[in-house]
C-alpha cells in the first residue's frame, strides 16, 4: 500500500517537472551571514545566487539536471561556519559558494578541502584565502587588496598627476595594509612626488578634526582615505572634510563608498573619487546582456537594484555552472582547474578571466560622485 | 550539596567502578554508535573540546563563586600557541601543549595576583578587561596573525618515541579529544575531594571560618584560578588542530557565553554538569537551530532565566521538587556531609 502511494507521488512529481524527472538534482550550497549586523548583506548575496540558479533552471538546468539551493547562516562566526560546513558535506553538496567575513572563510576552507568539496569564495577579501595552502584549489570572485591598491595608485599618479600625496589611514591591518600596498605601487610606477603626511585614526573614531587640520596645513594634491566604518565613521569624516574646506582631492579606497555613506552624508560626498568592480548602471556593465538581464530579474524579485556583493554571488554561480558545462563534470579538481587561469564567458562581469591562483581579474570603474544625495556617479576616464 | 556523589557513595565501590568503565567505553564508541559518519565524529569532537573549555570556568565559578569573563583569553592562548609554534617552528603536539600550559599558568598567576583583592563584580570586570585588551593585541599584531589569523595549521603530531600518532581527520582527533576530556574529568573529580577543593569551598561559603582555621583566602583563590587556566588553554590547543585555523574570533563572546551557559545550565558543582550542558547547547545549535538571531536570543534568555529563577541549575530545580515531597512526609533531607 505504502509503495503504491510512493509510486503515485513520484508519478505526480514526474508529471509536474518532466524535464528533470530522470536524475537527482545538483546541490549548490551557500554559507553567508543571514543574521546579525552583516545579515542583510549575506541575504542579498544568497538571493543573487538563488536568482542565478532560477535563471539556469528555466533554461533547462545544468547537464540536464535541476539545481537546488541549500542555504546556511554562518552568523559571521568562524566556529558556526565550521559546523555549517560539516553539515554541507553531510548533505553531499556539489559546490559551496561562501564567504562574507575573511576569518569565516579561512576557517571553513580546510574543512571543505579535506572533504574534497569545491568551494568558491564570493566576497571575503583576505590575501590568505588564495595564498594559504589550506585550499590549493581556491577560487575567489571579489577583488584582492593588491589589485585595489594598484588601481588607486595608478589614478593618483597617472590620471590626477599628483605631486604631493597624503594618507588618512585606519589604524589596523586593513588600513595599514592598504597604505603599504599603495606605497609599493607608487614605487612600481616610479612616482616622482612625495608622501607628505600620514594621519591615522581608529576604526571606531567619529571625530577627525585634528587630523583634517594637519592635512589642511600640509595641503597635498590628493588624500588617500581608508575607512571601513561605512555607517558612522566615514560619513562623519566626509562631512568634517567639507566643513574644514580642504582643497585636496578626496580619494577613497576601493569599495568604501557604500549606500549608507550616501544616505548619511548626502551632498558632502560630491567630488569624491573612488573605484569599484561592479555598477549595474555604469559601463561596461550596463552593456553586458548577462548583467542587464540579471539586474532586471533581481529588481523584479527583490525590489532593489543589485549591488556589488549581489553581483559577486551571481557571478560565482555562473562561473561554476559554465565550468561544469564545459567539463561535463562535477568533480572538484576538474571544475576548479577549468576556472583557475582560464577565461569564463557569459557572467554578470562579462568575460571573467581568472589568474592561475584562482583570483578573478577585476575590471575597475574609477568614478567621481556627481550627486551624493541620489548616489549619482560618473566614470572617470583613465590614462 | 552533592547529590551525584552522595547517591553513588552508597553503592558498592566495585559495582561503581564497573559502571564507570562501561560508561567510558560506551562514550568512546558513541560516534560509531551514531553511525560513524564524519559529522558524528566532528560534532562529538567539538562537544568534547568545548566541554574541556567549560571545565576551566567551572572550577572558578563552582569553587570560588566568581564569574571569570577572562577565560576566552586562556582559550585563545592555547589556540595561538598551537598555531604559531606548529606553523612557524614545526613543533609537535607535546611541545605546543607544554607551551600552552606554561603561558596560561604564568598569565593566570599575573592576572590572579592583580585580581586577588577584587571580588564578584570587580573580579568579573577586570578579567573581562584582560580579555578585551588581549583581543585588541591579537587583532593588531601581525607577528602572531593579526586580524586575518593563522592558516595552514598542520595535523596534530604526538610522537611516542616508538611511533607517532597523527590526528589529521576528525576521526583521528576524536580519541585525543576523548582522552583530554577524561583527563579533565579525572582531574576535576580529584580536585573536588582535594584539600584545595574543600578549602576553596569553605573560603567561598564561610570566609570567617576559613580565616579562623588559619587559611589564607587569597592564596586559595589564586591557586584555584591558576589551575583553571591550563584546562581551558588545552581545549583551545586542540581546537586549533581541529579547525586548522586560528584567528582573533577565539576571543569572541560566542565562546564566553557558551562557557558560562554550559556551566550554570545543569548546575554548579556537578561533575558531569558542564559536559551535559555543552552537549545540550551544541545539539540545539546544530540539530534544532532556529536561525542565528533566535539561537542567540535563546542562549541569552536561558542564561538569564537560569540565573534568576534557578541559580542551582536544572538539577537544583529537580531537587526542589524532591525537597517538597520529602517535606510532605514530614522528614528533612540531610544532604550535607
Amino acid at each position: 500500500m505504502n509503495k503504491i502511494i510512493t509510486l503515485g507521488i513520484a508519478l505526480a512529481l514526474g508529471l509536474a517537472v518532466p524535464a528533470f524527472a530522470q536524475q537527482d538534482p545538483i546541490k549548490v550550497g551557500t554559507i553567508f551571514p543571514l543574521s546579525g549586523g552583516a545579515g542583510p548583506d549575506g541575504q542579498s548575496v544568497t538571493n543573487a545566487v538563488k536568482l542565478a540558479i532560477d535563471q539556469l533552471n528555466q533554461a533547462g538546468g545544468l547537464l540536464g539536471r535541476k539545481i537546488i539551493l541549500i542555504s546556511k547562516d554562518d552568523e559571521s562566526t568562524p566556529a558556526v561556519g565550521v559546523s555549517r560546513a560539516n553539515e554541507m558535506i553531510a548533505e553531499k553538496v556539489d559546490v559551496v559558494i561562501e564567504g562574507w567575513n575573511s576569518p569565516v572563510t579561512l576557517a571553513m576552507q580546510p574543512v571543505f578541502a579535506r572533504a574534497s568539496v569545491l568551494d568558491i569564495t564570493a566576497v571575503s577579501k583576505s590575501d590568505l584565502i588564495l595564498s594559504g595552502d589550506s585550499n590549493p584549489l581556491a577560487v575567489r570572485i571579489n577583488s584582492s587588496n593588491g589589485f585595489d591598491a594598484a588601481v588607486i595608485a595608478k589614478y593618483v599618479v597617472e590620471t590626477l598627476k599628483a605631486k604631493k600625496v597624503a594618507f588618512l589611514t585606519q589604524n589596523d591591518v586593513y588600513g595599514n595594509g592598504f597604505q603599504a600596498a599603495v606605497e609599493a605601487e607608487f614605487k612600481k610606477l616610479n612616482f616622482a612626488g612625495e608622501v607628505a603626511l600620514t594621519e591615522k585614526f581608529a576604526f571606531k573614531d567619529t571625530d577627525f578634526r585634528v587630523q583634517l587640520t594637519n592635512l589642511k596645513s600640509a595641503n597635498p594634491d590628493a588624500i588617500i582615505v581608508t575607512n571601513s566604518s561605512n555607517s558612522s565613521g566615514l560619513p562623519a569624516m566626509v562631512e568634517q572634510y567639507r566643513q574644514a574646506d580642504l582643497k585636496s582631492a578626496f580619494v577613497g579606497a576601493v569599495g568604501i563608498m557604500l549606500p549608507t555613506v550616501f544616505k548619511v552624508a548626502g551632498d558632502a560626498n560630491n567630488g569624491i573619487v573612488s573605484a569599484d568592480i561592479y555598477f549595474w548602471n555604469l559601463p561596461p556593465f550596463s552593456a553586458i546582456p548577462e548583467s542587464t538581464s540579471f539586474v532586471a530579474a533581481f529588481k523584479k524579485a527583490y525590489g532593489v537594484e543589485p549591488d556589488k556583493s549581489a553581483a559577486l554571488g551571481a557571478a560565482a554561480l555562473q562561473v561554476w555552472a559554465r565550468a561544469v558545462e564545459a567539463t561535463k563534470s562535477l568533480d572538484r579538481k576538474t571544475v576548479a582547474e577549468a576556472i583557475r587561469g582560464k577565461t569564463i564567458k557569459g557572467t554578470v562581469f562579462g568575460d571573467a578571466t581568472f589568474l592561475p591562483n584562482g583570483q578573478l581579474q577585476p575590471r575597475y570603474v574609477v568614478f567621481k560622485v556627481v550627486d551624493g544625495k541620489t548616489a549619482k556617479l560618473e566614470p572617470v576616464p583613465q590614462n | 550539596m552533592n547529590r551525584l556523589e552522595s547517591s553513588s557513595s552508597t553503592t558498592m565501590p566495585v559495582l561503581r567502578a564497573v559502571g564507570v568503565v562501561a560508561l567510558v567505553v560506551i562514550a568512546f564508541l558513541l560516534p560509531r554508535l551514531l553511525g560513524g559518519t564524519a559529522i558524528a565524529y566532528s560534532t562529538l569532537t567539538t562537544i568534547a573540546i568545548f566541554a574541556v573549555m567549560c571545565y576551566g570556568v567551572d572550577i572558578v565559578l563552582s569553587y570560588l563563586g566568581e564569574v571569570s569573563l577572562g577565560h576566552t583569553f586562556f582559550w585563545a592562548t592555547g589556540g595561538y600557541a598551537a598555531a604559531n609554534l606548529s606553523v612557524k617552528y614545526g613543533l609537535n603536539g607535546w611541545s605546543t601543549a607544554l607551551a600552552t600550559m606554561a603561558i596560561c599558568i604564568s598569565a593566570a598567576i599575573f592576572l590572579g595576583a592583580v585580581t586577588l583583592r577584587t571580588r564578584e563584580f570587580v573580579f568579573s570586570l577586570v578579567t573581562y578587561a584582560a580579555a578585551v585588551v588581549s583581543y585588541e593585541i591579537a587583532f593588531n599584531w601581525d607577528a602572531i596573525g593579526g586580524s586575518d589569523g593563522i592558516v595552514g595549521i598542520p595535523a596534530l603530531k604526538l610522537p611516542f618515541g616508538f611511533a607517532t600518532y597523527s590526528g589529521s581527520t576528525q576521526e583521528d582527533l576524536w580519541p585525543i579529544a576523548f582522552i583530554l576530556l577524561l583527563l579533565t574529568l579525572g582531574f576535576i573529580a580529584r580536585f573536588r575531594r582535594s584539600r584545595l577543593g574543600t578549602t576553596a569551598l569553605m573560603v567561598q561559603m564561610n570566609p570567617a571560618l576559613a580565616t579562623s582555621l588559619g587559611i589564607n583566602p587569597r592564596k586559595v583563590r589564586l591557586a584555584v584560578f591558576v589551575i583553571s587556566a591550563p584546562i581551558t588553554g588545552l581545549a583551545g590547543w586542540l581546537y586549533a588542530y581541529q579547525r586548522a585555523y586560528v584567528g582573533p574570533d577565539m576571543f569572541e563572546t560566542y565562546f564566553l557565553v557558551m562557557m558560562l551557559t554550559a556551566v550554570v545550565l545543569v548546575g554548579r558543582r556537578i561533575l558531569l554538569g558542564p559536559l551535559i550542558g555543552t552537549g545540550i547547547l551544541i545539539a540545539q545549535q546544530n540539530l534544532f537551530s532556529l536561525g542565528g538571531d533566535w539561537n542567540k536570543i535563546i542562549l541569552g534568555s536561558v542564561l538569564a532565566i537560569v540565573l534568576i529563577f534557578w541559580p542551582t541549575g536544572v538539577v537544583g530545580l529537580f531537587g526542589r521538587f524532591r525537597k517538597n515531597k520529602v517535606a510532605v512526609r514530614g522528614g528533612r533531607l540531610t544532604k550535607t556531609r
